[in-house]
């Protein structure tokens, strides 16, 4: 984005939180549990430096990365299984095509019933559908490589894991990428479910005390929290992968093969 | 080495047919391919497109294996990539490691049996004999057309490779660059002697580069007829080009294609 687009953004921002401000501030609207932005930014002033804030961000923040590094170990390994293996494929696909579309929700009553009101319950929430993001991605990438990269490990007589590391991964690493940014922001979001309805910790359970102990400015503080802890994650990540992969960014996506 | 099969021939085809399935049977891309490639030799296969010249070398190349027929690299039976064959292929874009530096590219098929000095050295040296010495810290997607064909030159040269198999490797390059290329290649043959299988569907280059010219023709394809050239072995772009052998042979070759195409 460039600076004008940047500026346009922030100046609609602010006018929708003017006209919010007005209306709640001038009565326009009148509804007891909508507190005004300025209200809100208030309440989160106080919020963000007390030390238990502090717990409960980092234990959402723990809970969603451990989730996300399991189902992103998992899901990357069995996805360029299953993209380097046409047989692996045929045996796996019908059963992924069956698990994947169960709604990520409906594991909460599983994960409650098997493990109770806990982190594994969590962590269970998190990992069981951030998997299928970075799997369904890397084996998509990994069946992607173009047949001429394949011709050239073999004319070349690269070993298994020379074409594995050197060859196969880094032509499949944009895919693999953007699933490991969407099981991240999926993971968030199932940290934050697991712990409304399930283990009593984190943002998500402090979301639910404050709405039940009738306090909307600070139920929007931490709505708000969630968010930008969102924003800051997926930037970290695309951060990293930028850093990790100088070549990757900026290549062209020209993709012909020859008569 | 002009005209006439080679007595020591580095690669021979037998009889080789290429058969693919499809949907109501199978489709004869291959039949009855017989040529031998002679040490030091370069064999340029001419044809149009359709009539099997990319499955063609990649059965000389171990990548497929032939439906029928034997093909025999140093008198063995190819299964899979031979030891001492590079190709270079026509789409340099998908054939580079995009991700990786020029030189990092070149070293791809050395870096894990040299130690790392002698790979240096190599990369340097295969660096030098296509000019892209100041090049060597670039992506692919930097250079232009030719000189990503240079590369994919260089890193087969770095195998130090007793014979190249060329599959349109300037087809997609303009008029200059391609040029300039075919005269590096003629210079290249020169400093390694290695053979050469060189296809094209362009007759001229065939001729301009080929000691001997085969032509690929029909469908199924197969080795039509096959002609030596007798330009000697400096070529020049002008000279060789104006030279009555040359119009003769390009004559006779567009005969031979277009009668039957």
């Amino acid at each position: 984005m460039t600076g004008r687009q940047w500026a346009s953004g922030v100046g609609g921002l602010l006018v929708c939180l003017a006209v919010w401000q007005v209306l709640v501030g001038s009565g326009l609207i009148e509804y007891d549990l909508l507190p005004s932005p300025w209200t809100i930014a208030a309440g989160l002033s106080t919020l963000v430096v007390e030390p238990a804030f502090a717990v409960e961000l980092g234990h959402t923040l723990a809970a969603t990365l451990l989730g996300w590094l399991v189902a992103v170990l998992a899901g990357t390994g069995l996805g360029a299984l299953l993209g380097t293996s046409p047989r692996a494929r045929r045996y796996c696909l019908a059963s992924i095509e069956v698990l994947r579309p169960l709604p990520a929700v409906a594991f909460v009553p599983v994960a409650l019933l098997l493990f109770g009101f806990s982190l594994q319950m969590e962590l269970l929430v998190i990992v069981a559908p951030a998997l299928w993001p970075a799997l369904v991605n890397t084996m998509e990438g990994f069946a992607g490589v173009p047949q001429r990269l394949t011709d050239v490990a073999a004319t070349f007589h690269l070993s298994a894991g020379t074409r594995l590391w050197r060859v196969y991964l880094p032509a499949a690493a944009p895919a693999v990428l953007v699933g490991m940014r969407l099981s991240l922001s999926l993971a968030l979001v199932m940290a934050v479910v697991a712990e409304m309805v399930g283990n009593p910790e984190g943002l998500g359970y402090a979301l639910v005390r404050e709405q039940q102990a009738l306090h909307p400015d600070l139920m929007f503080g931490y709505v708000l929290v969630i968010g930008v802890a969102g924003m800051v994650l997926n930037g970290l990540l695309l951060l990293a992968s930028r850093f990790a992969l100088p070549g990757l960014f900026r290549r062209p996506v020209a993709r012909w093969d020859s008569a | 080495m002009q005209g006439g099969v080679s007595a020591s021939a580095v690669f021979e085809l037998r009889n080789v047919a290429y058969t693919v399935p499809v949907r109501e049977g199978q489709r004869d891309i291959l039949r009855g391919v017989d040529f031998a490639l002679g040490a030091g030799e370069i064999l340029a296969i001419v044809g149009p497109s359709g009539t099997g010249k990319t499955s063609l070398i990649r059965i000389i190349a171990g990548l497929v294996a032939q439906s029928s027929g034997e093909v025999l690299f140093r008198g063995r039976p190819v299964a899979g990539p031979p030891e001492g064959v590079a190709v270079v292929f026509q789409d340099y874009a998908n054939a580079l490691l995009q991700w990786r530096t020029v030189a990092a590219n070149i070293a791809l098929g050395i870096e894990r049996r040299l130690d790392r000095a002698a790979c240096a050295r190599q990369v340097e040296r295969c660096l030098a004999l296509v000019g892209l010495e100041r090049h060597a810290g670039d992506y692919p997607w930097q250079l232009s057309g030719g000189m990503q064909q240079r590369v994919q030159i260089a890193r087969a040269l770095a195998l130090e490779p007793a014979v190249l198999l060329m599959d349109e490797p300037f087809a997609s390059l303009d008029a200059m660059t391609k040029a300039s290329l075919q005269d590096e290649m003629l210079r290249l043959r020169g400093e390694t002697g290695a053979s050469f299988v060189f296809i094209t569907h362009d007759i001229e280059e065939a001729i301009y580069l080929g000691d001997r010219v085969a032509v690929l023709r029909g469908r199924p394809g197969t080795i039509a007829e096959t002609h030596g050239v007798g330009l000697g072995a400096v070529r020049d772009q002008v000279a060789s080009r104006a030279a009555p052998e040359f119009l003769e042979l390009r004559q006779r070759l567009h005969g031979a294609i277009g009668a039957h195409a």
